[in-house]
């Protein structure tokens, strides 16, 4: 087939596959290699300061090993940026902004190093997350991420909106479906919200993490959207949450429309699906509460899991000196380091037993506590292969029939299933 | 229009009045937003209180972006690539319309071709070749390139040119006059609204393009104003108090520069008495 | 221009080498550019589409198998990239038309004599310059389900609402377009018209022409090349929409009700790593466009 290529096809292409030279040898030399490396973090004030502090306190040890640091935007056009840079080869050595679901993606194109390079690698990042490192295994079995912070989500409420459509403010019973739809009636009538709870209903990939999968995460205590290849939200489970979600939508609890802004900070909806930053972003302006996402029975807020929205390190195959990038990789995400993340930044390091290790935090700022637990019981996206493509395909079923209704839950997240099983299942 | 005729005009000024507010809402209700302390969806927002207004979102932008150089810099970019354009789009507009040679067709079919195709279709090869073969990361060259040549402006001035009557031409070329004589001395002047429409419709494409110029400059002081705040509108998005106020206050600023050249441009544009110049 | 009897002669022939010289002269550096920029990405991207391919770091050496028409063949069986291409096709109907109309309209109106001239001008093309985020904030503002257009329509307001209702969302994204784009249209008008001779209206004035009929015989004729280059330019961009589905209507809601090729092309292309078949979309929008396009150019240039 190759011989068939047209010879200016062959030409076009020419420039993409140059200056690539051999690679076996190399990265084992690059591996052990140690020099002068560039990182990028995340533009949140929060991630801002704590990095800053990170790499001054690094290249004051290290001079001649100096971390030269930028910002890359948050959310959605960081993803590209990165994608970008490892096709032209520019990317930096370490991403501090590294999405578990581009992992895949990203591992695909060459672009991540196996951490399993580096000696000690996979003990230091099992012994640091303990068994939620687990789920950030890839399907080879080796580690091209470190998983680094979560943002365990929880349901966050306005104590005064509550009030007003008189709820308990203090102890709102919030724990079943049944519940959470009462609560929710009283708060559009009574209360007159304009929403209970308003997750984005808009199409990107993504906001399925904050509808869909945090109550799929505590209805089955704990399960992937995809399993060992097999989809596992066609389930009874998964019916259950769908037929919840969409009640949500039919009965007007949670609206069609996209909010332009933040309908929980413009008190437009009482509740809202968050992680521990939201104690920052609205800590001074609402007073509120937390509690788990619901479950069909009522899960103990012990037992109930959810979806962790975390952020991993990744390192970028155009790294030359990755023995010094390793190295910052582990200062970064050790002990001292992660105490100061939580500080900084109030996201969970991806760490065993956080609520021991850091028991002054936890001690002076009550409001993490809940977190903390949470943290301990995160699920994550399934780290399979054309993972965008899966989210991408479930996001489009669950809009259609549970958003707008238009059509069975069952049978259209069935199709949904046998595709994303399709994809899951490439090389 | 000769006097009597005020009387008429009457009616069509009132619609041009009220299809004039239509247009300048949006940019009104960007200026008011970009003002309130707190963010508010209620109509009777688009009425403040003047005592309630505040410029805090401004000094928020001015306090974290180095306004003055990415300011510099989106000059440099807009600035090469209005250069590219009016230069290399003026010759080629030209040549497609009053000129004729073999192949024009051709060119005037690769001129259609490169509009009709998305940019997000090149992006990522093109980026690849722009960094990687020519090695024009972090350079204005590379921010300029892509942008350089706007072929819709080359159709513009085709169009134009297009327009003009064939005597005046003849004439000069049977005076002896060379093309690029003919192109200065008479298609120029003549189209001269022409040209500066290009300057204003090319002008904000580079000037609002994010995307681009992100890619290529990873280097804070080389960062174009439109990429600067686009940065600056995510990271405090959700953060202040007023997080669509910031957004609104990065968007004026952004437009600001944009409507002062179109003010000083747009009174320049003035009817040429093309009449005239046929008889003479 | 001469006459093709003139090529004969051989003062002729040489004059006409001459010719070809210059005119390519003038247009090399354009050419040029093209060649640097435009040709290499365009064709890699065809190449793409007949291939196996995905984005690979520099030193990654992958097999790009070709496929002939598969990637071809995933696009058109996708229900969602032909849904796209109809709802394109629906917003071209609406927006061209309305596009040309208006703009040729308040061009003429806005090129009389007036009083405050300026300042109708600037408030014209003022959409056109102002950030996305605003103005797609003042429509979410006027057409949400609670806002200004439901308010005042009561009971006679849409259900479900405008921007979640499969049949309205793109001929409202449509016309939002044209409204943000008609500055742009205007100014190509108000230019055109400083060059339809003065004359041609004084001598309808001695006719008693009425103002309608002098927009129809003078000024209709008198702009078409800038009437071929609205509708090329309204077709191109409006089939290169983007931005509208991806922030009016969250990601081409409802239902992929407003999605466009574009926008495929970017959740397929960026976002879920398969360029290949992002470039197949791409290459048969460009084909829809080119013929649409040359449809638009029989009509006008010919007619």
């Amino acid at each position: 087939m190759k011989r068939a290529l047209p010879f200016a096809a062959a030409l076009l292409i020419l420039p993409l596959a140059a200056c690539g030279g051999g690679s076996g040898g190399d990265a084992a030399k690059a591996a052990g290699s140690k020099g002068p490396i560039k990182i990028w973090y995340a533009n949140n004030p929060e991630e801002i300061a704590w990095a800053k502090q990170m790499v001054q306190s690094w290249n004051s040890a290290h001079k001649d090993q100096k971390v030269t640091a930028q910002e890359i935007p948050a959310g959605k056009s960081s993803e590209e940026v990165i994608g970008a840079a490892i096709t032209a080869g520019n990317a930096p050595c370490l991403v501090f902004n590294t999405s578990p679901a581009a992992v895949s993606q990203f591992q695909k194109q060459g672009g991540l190093v196996p951490l399993d390079n580096f000696p000690g690698a996979a003990e230091h990042i099992e012994k640091r997350s303990g068994d939620l490192a687990q789920q950030y295994k890839s399907d080879d079995g080796k580690y091209y991420q470190l998983p680094w912070k979560s943002n365990p989500v929880m349901i966050s409420y306005n104590k005064k909106m509550f009030e007003k459509a008189g709820l308990d403010p203090e102890k709102p019973e919030l724990s079943t479906y049944d519940d959470f739809l009462a609560a929710s009636k009283k708060l559009t009538g009574k209360g007159g919200a304009k929403a209970a709870i308003w997750p984005a209903p808009s199409s990107e990939f993504f906001q399925s993490w904050f509808d869909f999968y945090p109550l799929f995460a505590a209805e089955t205590g704990g399960k992937q959207l995809l399993e060992d290849g097999k989809a596992q939200f066609t389930g009874p489970e998964g019916q259950r949450v769908a037929d919840f979600w969409k009640s949500m939508y039919s009965k007007g609890y949670a609206q069609k429309e996209k909010y332009n802004g933040d309908s929980f900070a413009d008190e437009k909806a009482a509740m809202t699906i968050a992680g521990p930053w939201a104690a920052k972003v609205y800590g001074e302006k609402i007073d509120y509460g937390v509690v788990p996402v619901p479950t069909s029975k009522g899960t103990p807020a012990a037992d109930t899991k959810t979806f962790s929205d975390a952020k991993s390190v990744g390192m970028f195959s155009s790294c030359k000196n990755q023995g010094t990038a390793w190295e910052v990789m582990k200062f970064a995400t050790s002990r001292d380091q992660d105490g100061k993340l939580l500080e900084t930044t109030g996201q969970m390091p991806v760490r065993d037993g956080l609520t021991g290790t850091y028991a002054d935090f936890f001690e002076k700022n009550p409001q993490y506590k809940a977190y903390a637990d949470a943290a301990a019981h995160t699920v994550e996206v399934p780290n399979v292969p054309e993972s965008i493509k899966v989210w991408q395909t479930f996001r489009d079923a669950y809009s259609r029939s549970v958003i707008f209704g238009k059509s069975d839950p069952e049978s259209e997240l069935k199709k949904a299933a046998a595709e994303a099983e399709k994809l899951a299942g490439q090389k | 229009m000769s006097a009597p005729k005020t009387g008429r005009k009457l009616p069509r000024l009132i619609v041009l009045l009220i299809g004039a507010c239509a247009f300048l809402f949006p940019f009104y209700y960007m200026v008011v937003g970009s003002l309130q302390p707190e963010p508010s969806s209620d109509p009777s927002a688009l009425l403040p209180n003047p005592a309630g207004l505040t410029l805090g979102n401004y000094t928020a932008i001015n306090d974290r972006v180095p306004l003055l150089s990415a300011l510099a810099n989106s000059g440099i970019f807009t600035g090469g690539v209005i250069a590219g354009t009016v230069v290399f789009g003026l010759l080629a507009g030209y040549a497609l319309a009053q000129m004729r040679f073999k192949g024009r067709g051709l060119v005037f079919g690769t001129v259609l071709l490169v509009q009709l195709v998305p940019f997000q279709l090149l992006m990522i090869p093109l980026y690849v070749m722009i960094v990687r073969t020519y090695g024009l990361a972090d350079t204005y060259l590379g921010i300029i390139l892509p942008f350089a040549v706007n072929s819709t402006a080359v159709f513009v001035f085709r169009q134009f040119f297009l327009q003009l009557p064939r005597e005046l031409f003849e004439s000069a070329r049977i005076d002896g006059a060379g093309e690029l004589t003919i192109m200065l001395r008479i298609a120029v002047p003549l189209c001269k609204p022409a040209l500066l429409t290009t300057v204003l419709l090319t002008f904000i494409g580079p000037w609002n393009e994010f995307l681009w110029p992100f890619l290529v400059t990873k280097d804070p002081d080389m960062q174009p104003l439109a990429v600067a705040l686009a940065n600056y509108i995510s990271n405090v998005a959700g953060r202040a108090a007023n997080p669509f106020g910031a957004i609104l206050a990065g968007a004026c600023v952004l437009a600001g520069p944009a409507v002062a050249l179109y003010l000083a441009f747009q009174r320049r544009f003035v009817s040429t008495d093309l009449g005239s110049g046929v008889k003479g | 221009m001469s006459s093709p009897a003139r090529g004969a002669t051989s003062p002729g022939r040489l004059r006409s080498l001459g010719r070809n010289l210059l005119g390519l002269g003038f247009v090399s550096p354009y050419l040029a550019f093209v060649a640097v920029v435009f040709a290499y990405p365009f064709g890699f991207a065809v190449w793409m589409s007949f291939h196996d391919y995905f984005f690979t770091a520099p030193n990654v050496v992958v097999e790009h198998p070709f496929v002939g028409f598969e990637n071809y063949v995933t696009v058109l069986t996708d229900p969602d990239v032909r849904r796209s291409f109809v709802n394109i096709l629906v917003f071209l109907v609406i927006n061209v038309p309305l596009t040309v109309f208006a703009s040729m309209v308040l061009a003429t109106a806005l090129n009389a004599k007036l009083p405050m001239r300026s300042f109708f001008r600037a408030a014209y093309y003022v959409p056109y310059i102002t950030a996305s985020v605003a103005v797609v904030g003042v429509w979410l503002w006027l057409f949400s389900s609670g806002g200004l257009v439901n308010q005042l329509l009561g009971d006679l307001a849409p259900e479900p609402s405008w921007l979640v209702n499969e049949t309205l969302a793109m001929p409202l994204i449509a016309v939002f377009v044209a409204w943000k784009q008609l500055g742009f249209f205007i100014m190509l008008y108000l230019a055109a018209l400083q060059n339809v001779p003065k004359e041609l209206y004084e001598s309808a004035d001695v006719d008693g022409a009425s103002t309608v009929r002098k927009f129809l015989s003078v000024t209709v004729p008198g702009v078409r090349p800038a009437t071929t280059l609205v509708l090329i330019v309204a077709t191109i961009t409006g089939a290169n929409l983007f931005t509208e589905p991806y922030l009016l209507t969250g990601g081409g809601g409802p239902d992929g009700s407003s999605a466009s090729p574009v926008l495929l092309m970017y959740q397929r292309g960026i976002e879920q790593g398969s360029p290949d078949v992002a470039a197949a979309i791409g290459v048969l929008l460009v084909l829809f466009v080119l013929v649409v396009s040359l449809i638009n150019r029989k009509l006008t240039e010919r007619g």
